[in-house]
């Protein structure tokens, strides 16, 4: 099986520091995979060579074989790559509604249409419906996405991505802000809405290890610019060293 | 050759002037990050009260020689109109850039009938009265003293400026607020103050500069309006916010200027023009301007 | 702006003006001619503004196009149709805005402010200078021309401009802001707004922001050049004044006058415009600092235009009823 997401011997070096080193991992159809590890391991800049954000020093990134190094965001979102940002991204004064709509017009590829109307396009509309609802936005489709409550526009954010139906979905820090009594909520609305956009692959990058031992289907864990650890999660878990190595401590359970 | 030679002596004269508005110009935006499109009006306040004060002095007894320092002080006088008007201004510091640029523009409306009411809509000038100091002639180039001392007035300000930034604490202060303001408040630096102080010392260069420049060239309506432009390209080419990119922003459209006159007057402001564009597309940051984001 | 209510207003619009000229002296009819321009001029200038988010101060080159080109077509070629001439100006106009927009939108905020006030002053002084070409300082002659094939040659001008011109200029803002109505409510239009928003997020969501861009201006440049070639037409003249930076200024003015957030706001800013300045102009020679002045207010403290204003005072009666 081709893996849908994958690097070749990613390196990235900023100068003289080298942020990235030699990472080969492989992301296939119906993984969730948790990417792990303590601040300054290089996750957010994995995760911005993996959607097309830098050129890496070395090696190649591929989608579904074909390279992406480099490409820029708008047309990563046309090949069915999209992502989420830990700090969360809204468009101010657009209503839920129309936020949502934007990423399908874009994704349904109605973008050039100018005289045809948003309102009246009622398949879209259903769709819009029901990505909100999932997102648990379904009553406030109409509200101006800027006087949302945080949380709420957290899933705003998450919720354009998911709209764009992309194959694979990279989402950093999702549930950061977010108190801890509802982080399974958010997680478990996420993997709704991975289910119902289609997407046949999901990455995370996530501090909560809780989270990640519930979820994760595999966890990546790097350390300084290089992978220590790509193991699915059972196995993950049962070395307890490797635990420490990434989060620093042993966990008690 | 000599012909050449005095434009270029006028064209650096232009220059020095447009250093001085330049220079006001980039102090306001590098601190304050705020385009005064009525920076133009300031040029034309000066230029038209240097006419009066000159006037009102010759009548008071005032030796003609005194007129390069008389117009220099009538200039600074008029820098008075800054803190009211920074007070204004003050009103949409925390606003998009596009009401900032409206706010100047309704000033440059303003500023128009303002001189019309004083002045009347006909020209004003001081019928070259510069010509007292006379002119050094040398091998066939016949260059005014005049120009020479405002040129001189200019290389002055330059140097008084540099030392002001980079060797006073107040300079320090500037420039700390200019790169971070968040951070300057937080270090007990007055911002507000600050930023009455440069916008009043960016007015009075601005003004400074159109009365040196009155005894050369009349004060008119179309002054205001049109020097905008130019002191745009200055900024634009030397790099917004830089000090050095004022004075070699002045000498690049200053020179350009001149030598356009001579050889291909229809493409005098037509160059100027381009040049700004071709900036702007290649290099917006200007020759010595930071990359704005 | 709900369907309904916008529907509404320009009910009630369209009546007032179409009366207009049956009520009042033919002095504020042909006075309104220059309204009709600037409104559609208008509507494209905040198709870039308002729902794009880029403030252009070079955009009177349009206009300037839009008068220029009816005395190209109209005086040297003597094609007198005015259609023709609105056909033409248009197409010229968006074609030269391919290459200007296309330099001018990769960047934002004040760069584009510049930019774009750098080319129009280009313009001017192309325009100035070349007056072999061009007509230079006394510009170029744009003579009358047949409406519908219309000659109307039994009135004069001031009888045409409050006549038959008057109701065909009302035709083409009711048809330009028809237009304009579908293309902001459409996806394109709901991809500017994003744009205008957060521009970074809308390309993660797969938006072309340049391209977008570009199609705003273009666009904008087309209602621009209608607007222009109303403006010639009217005046009879086209000189290079009007692609001078103050008067691309006041295209801005009238827009954040109206209020640029509202679909209308443009057209009410021209209307208002339009009337204020003629009204101080015949109380005072120094209407330029009153007109200064209001636009300082509308800054500081009323930046939802008058369009923002009569919706502040217009929501509490509205929400009373329900």
């Amino acid at each position: 099986m081709t893996a849908l997401l994958e690097t070749q011997n990613l390196s990235k070096a900023f100068g003289e520091f080298r942020a990235l080193d030699g990472v080969r991992i492989a992301i296939a159809p119906g993984e969730l995979v948790c990417v792990i590890g303590p601040n300054g391991a290089g996750k957010t800049t994995l995760v911005n060579l993996l959607t097309g954000l830098m050129q890496p020093t070395a090696g190649d990134v591929l989608f579904n074989g074909k390279s992406i190094a480099g490409l820029g965001p708008v047309r990563l979102a046309e090949e069915g790559l999209a992502r989420s940002f830990q700090l969360i991204q809204i468009f101010p004064q657009l209503t839920v509604q129309e936020t949502i709509a934007t990423a399908l017009v874009s994704a349904q590829k109605k973008r050039w249409r100018l005289f045809s109307s948003v309102n009246a396009d009622r398949e879209m509309n259903l769709r819009v419906r029901e990505i909100a609802e999932i997102f648990r936005l379904g009553h406030r489709l109409d509200i101006t996405a800027h006087t949302l409550a945080q949380g709420e526009k957290k899933l705003l954010d998450v919720a354009s991505a998911f709209a764009l139906g992309p194959q694979v979905i990279l989402l950093d820090e999702p549930t950061s802000g977010v108190s801890t009594a509802e982080k399974r909520a958010v997680m478990d609305i996420l993997i709704a809405a991975g289910r119902q956009a289609g997407v046949k692959g999901i990455v995370l990058v996530e501090h909560d290890m809780d989270l990640v031992a519930t979820y994760a289907s595999r966890i990546i864990a790097l350390t300084g610019g290089r992978v220590l650890a790509d193991l699915p999660a059972a196995e993950f878990f049962n070395e307890p060293n490797l635990i420490a190595a990434v989060v620093g401590k042993r966990r008690g359970h | 050759m000599s012909a050449f030679a005095n434009v270029l002596l006028g064209g650096i004269f232009h220059a020095a002037v447009l250093f001085l508005v330049a220079a006001g110009l980039q102090l306001v935006f590098g601190v304050q990050k705020i385009i005064n499109l009525a920076c133009g009006s300031f040029y034309a306040l000066g230029a038209y009260f240097g006419v009066t004060f000159i006037g009102w002095a010759t009548q008071l007894g005032l030796s003609p020689w005194l007129i390069f320092p008389g117009l220099i002080l009538a200039g600074v006088v008029l820098g008075v109109i800054g803190p009211p008007i920074e007070r204004m201004l003050r009103t949409v510091y925390g606003r998009d850039e596009s009401f900032q640029l409206l706010l100047t523009f309704a000033l440059v409306l303003m500023f128009q009938d303002v001189f019309r009411f004083f002045w009347g809509a006909n020209p004003r000038s001081l019928d070259n009265a510069y010509l007292i100091y006379g002119a050094i002639t040398a091998a066939d180039l016949g260059v005014p003293v005049y120009n020479l001392l405002v040129i001189a007035a200019a290389i002055a300000v330059a140097a008084g400026l540099g030392a002001l930034l980079q060797q006073t604490n107040f300079g320090r202060i500037l420039r700390a607020t200019a790169e971070n303001r968040a951070m300057a408040e937080a270090l007990g630096v007055d911002v507000r103050r600050i930023y009455m102080v440069v916008f009043t010392l960016g007015a009075a260069l601005g003004t400074t500069a159109g009365a040196l420049v009155v005894p050369t060239a009349a004060a008119s309506l179309d002054m205001a309006i049109e020097f905008v432009v130019e002191a745009f390209a200055v900024v634009v080419i030397g790099g917004l916010g830089s000090m050095r990119g004022a004075l070699v922003g002045a000498l690049i459209v200053g020179l350009i200027r001149a030598c356009a006159i001579v050889f291909y007057p229809e493409f005098e402001v037509l160059a100027i023009y381009c040049i700004v564009i071709a900036v702007l597309l290649l290099r917006p940051a200007g020759i010595f301007g930071r990359a704005l984001a | 702006m709900k369907a309904r209510q916008a529907i509404a207003a320009a009910v009630i619009g369209i009546v007032v003006f179409a009366l207009l000229p049956l009520l009042v002296p033919a002095y504020y009819a042909t006075l309104m001619i220059p309204f009709f321009g600037y409104a559609i001029a208008l509507l494209g200038f905040n198709l870039l503004f308002g729902y794009t988010g880029l403030l252009s101060f070079g955009h009177a080159m349009f206009l300037a196009a839009g008068a220029y080109g009816a005395a190209v077509i109209a005086g040297v070629f003597g094609i007198r149709s005015f259609e023709a001439v609105l056909l033409a100006v248009v197409v010229f106009a968006m074609v030269l805005a391919v290459p200007i927009g296309f330099l001018c939108v990769r960047n934002i905020g004040i760069f584009f402010g510049m930019l774009t006030l750098a080319f129009g002053m280009l313009f001017y002084s192309f325009l100035f200078k070349f007056y072999h070409l061009t007509g230079g300082d006394s510009g170029m002659r744009v003579p009358r021309m047949n409406l519908l094939g219309l000659e109307f040659a039994q009135y004069n001008k001031i009888e045409l401009l409050a006549g038959p011109f008057y109701y065909y200029c009302l035709a083409l803002l009711i048809v330009a802001a028809l237009l304009m109505w579908r293309i902001v409510h459409s996806p394109f239009g709901l991809h500017l707004r994003a744009i205008r928003d957060n521009a970074r997020k809308a390309e993660y969501v797969g938006v072309h922001v340049h391209r977008f861009r570009l199609a705003a201006f273009v666009l904008s440049a087309g209602f621009g050049a209608v607007g222009g070639a109303i403006l010639g037409f009217r005046i009879g003249l086209a000189d290079p004044e009007i692609v001078y930076w103050t008067h691309s200024g006041q295209l801005v003015f009238m827009t954040v006058l109206g209020g640029f957030s509202n679909f209308f706001g443009p057209i009410i800013g021209a209307f208002a415009f339009t009337l204020l300045q003629d009204q101080l102009q015949s109380l005072t020679q120094y209407w330029r600092f009153i007109l200064g002045g209001i636009l300082a207010v509308i800054v500081i403290g009323f930046p939802t235009g008058i369009a923002g204003m009569v919706d502040a005072l217009w929501r509490p009666l509205w929400r009373s009823k329900t």
